[in-house]
């Protein structure tokens, strides 16, 4: 089994990425409508191919401003299925709360999507392979890896558009953290803090880098983020077939220079584009929808504020 | 109209259909796995072996008991400690729960013995020299709020103390005899009840282990809850173990997920607190998704139901800790 999502090129060898914001009011519109046609205009291939949502379910979340909102992820679901995807499920390996059951209720995902039972993967509990890693940016080597994870034909990183308070911002690629399972390393995964926050975000996108990307930012979270932060109304959703293009853009639409986010900034040099002129934009014109996230102290640096634009 | 002992003879056919599903469950090596036909795994074949030991036993039970006890004592590594597969080399926390479930089966004492001694070795990971003296001439700079100094049990070596490895040695550790403890086997389990205690989270409750982060007051969750509360119990009076105690009644009509749900359900029941109909609510949730088809929480749902288990016998009335 090998991890073959790993893309790892210099920006110079790269095609520009695409990404595309559009915007969305509440979970209530047709997402499913909306995600459709602009992963339509992607054109990827996912006809008759295995696709793994890997979303972001972290914590309970009723109020939904935690964790992927289940109507983005069941509207992504039955996006994919209708473009001809021969099978889709939905993945995560919680890193704090390791009933994954209890967090779908509390988000009540069994409304939206039916029995849990075929669609919902605990990447936590799934068999593991081993992988050697790609890169040395921490000094792990070598990660055991979920058997869902690598055995998908088409990985998408399903994250909230979130700051945090270890890595300043959370989104397609500190999403991928996730899929490392608690089965080995625990709950946290520990081993990736004491190897380094962001040096882990790199190895592990080295590893296994998600072939496209959908950040929920309907309903976002500013502050003490993951978890502990303020729901921020943003109105957004953001895709793209490039991770760093796709965390690149979110940042500048938080108001945050993605170049001063470490993993951000080291993830341009392998994983995809950083540079804004190497990002072809669909839809909205992100600094038409740019808004500013607060950041806690440690993170002042990375902000931008909107005086600057 | 349902009786009573038509809802007890529903619990206790729930609760067979459930140990059955485990029997039938086991793979061909003697170990179980997460989900039926995954790869054998050191934690569900433990929770499943301390299950079906619980239960009165029959033919079938007692031969999977047998295969399930071998395929653990065959999965030891050399050092001692289990690996979370069979697969794997490493050793990782999952060697408290083998040590728990072989001691439960009145397996070989000497895989146990090696166990412990693994578990005494076990040291976790704390700051080093430079981040100690941050900590000390610059606190403001220090994020989290706890003591380092009491060393509990990590989730794999050389990485942090955290509260369900560090329960579940305590858990293992109480099914001993004294006399099966040796003085670093005591000096660790003191040291590892005292951080429990310092991990606590303001207002009741655990988290994975971190209590206050950048000055917010981390939020509890029921299963590390539950598992702190289950290593404590000699202690019912500490005002940590009633504060948590109160929290977990608090919050039980709130607890989501299958698992969480049961384990919350039994800790509550060896405290002595009176808790609401369990059966019920299990064999709803198991309708509805089967448990996601987990076998680590089916072998927790069927020990949380059998209220005549020995696992975790009721908490004891002592004076708190010096």
């Amino acid at each position: 089994m090998s991890a073959k999502n790993a893309d790892l090129a210099p920006s110079f060898a790269r095609p520009p990425a695409r990404v595309a914001v559009r915007r969305a009011a509440s979970y209530d519109l047709d997402l499913l409508a909306i995600l459709r046609e602009t992963i339509r205009e992607f054109n990827l291939p996912v006809q008759g191919k295995s696709v793994l949502l890997k979303v972001n379910f972290v914590w309970h979340d009723p109020l939904g401003a935690i964790s992927t909102h289940p109507a983005v992820v069941v509207a992504a679901r039955e996006a994919f299925l209708s473009l001809g995807a021969s099978s889709v499920i939905i993945a995560d390996g919680p890193g704090l709360e390791r009933d994954i059951e209890a967090i779908a209720e509390s988000m009540r995902l069994r409304d939206y999507l039916g029995n849990m039972t075929t669609a919902l993967v605990d990447l936590n509990t799934d068999d593991v392979h081993p992988v050697a890693l790609k890169t040395r940016a921490s000094n792990l080597k070598k990660l055991y890896l979920p058997a869902k994870i690598l055995g998908a034909d088409f990985v998408v990183s399903m994250p909230k558009m979130k700051t945090h308070h270890w890595s300043g911002v959370t989104l397609s690629l500190k999403n991928m953290f996730g899929i490392v399972p608690g089965s080995c390393y625990g709950w946290p995964k520990n081993i990736l803090h004491w190897a380094g926050i962001s040096n882990s975000i790199l190895d592990i996108n080295s590893a296994v880098r998600p072939d496209f990307a959908i950040v929920d930012g309907i309903t976002a979270m500013e502050g003490n983020g993951p978890i502990q932060g303020s729901a921020k109304s943003c109105g957004l959703l953001v895709l793209g077939d490039d991770p760093v293009a796709v965390d690149s853009t979110c940042a500048r639409i938080m108001c945050l220079r993605p170049e001063r986010i470490d993993y951000i900034r080291q993830a341009g040099l392998l994983l995809g584009h950083l540079q804004e002129e190497k990002i072809l934009q669909l839809g909205e014109k992100p600094e038409l929808v740019k808004t500013p996230f607060a950041v806690l102290d440690d993170f002042r640096h990375l902000s931008i504020g909107l005086s600057l634009n | 109209m349902t009786t009573n002992s038509s809802v007890a003879r529903d619990s206790q056919s729930f609760r067979a259909s459930l140990i059955q599903l485990l029997v039938d469950s086991q793979n061909s090596d003697g170990g179980w796995g997460y989900h039926r036909g995954g790869e054998s795994a050191t934690e569900p074949a433990s929770w499943v072996l301390c299950a079906l030991q619980n239960e009165e036993r029959t033919a079938e039970s007692q031969h999977a008991i047998s295969r399930g006890k071998d395929w653990l004592l065959r999965t030891q590594t050399h050092d001692g400690s289990w690996p979370a597969f069979a697969s794997q080399k490493e050793g990782c926390w999952v060697t408290s729960l083998a040590c728990l479930a072989l001691h439960e089966v009145a397996a070989d004492a000497g895989a146990i013995s090696r166990g412990l001694e693994w578990l005494c070795r076990s040291w976790p990971r704390t700051p080093n020299f430079f981040q100690r003296m941050r900590e000390r001439f610059s606190p403001a700079s220090v994020v989290t709020r706890q003591n380092n100094s009491l060393a509990g049990w990590s989730w794999t070596p050389n990485t942090g103390s955290w509260v369900e490895p560090t329960s579940y040695a305590l858990i293992f550790m109480l099914r001993l005899a004294p006399a099966e403890l040796s003085p670093a086997a005591l000096k660790r389990k003191f040291l590892a009840e005292a951080m429990l205690c310092d991990r606590m989270c303001p207002g009741g409750g655990w988290n994975s282990g971190n209590p206050l982060v950048y000055g917010a007051a981390g939020e509890a969750l029921a299963a590390p809850t539950v598992w702190a509360l289950l290593a404590l119990r000699n202690f019912p009076m500490l005002p940590q173990v009633r504060e948590s105690l109160q929290w977990l009644e608090n919050s039980i009509h709130q607890i989501l997920g299958s698992g969480s749900v049961a384990i919350a359900h039994m800790c509550m029941e060896v405290y002595g607190r009176r808790v609401p109909s369990l059966d019920a609510r299990l064999q709803t949730l198991f309708e509805a998704d089967r448990f996601l088809d987990n076998l680590h929480v089916t072998a927790l749902a069927a020990l949380s139901l059998n209220s005549n288990r020995k696992l975790f016998p009721p908490a004891a009335q002592e004076p708190p800790l010096p």
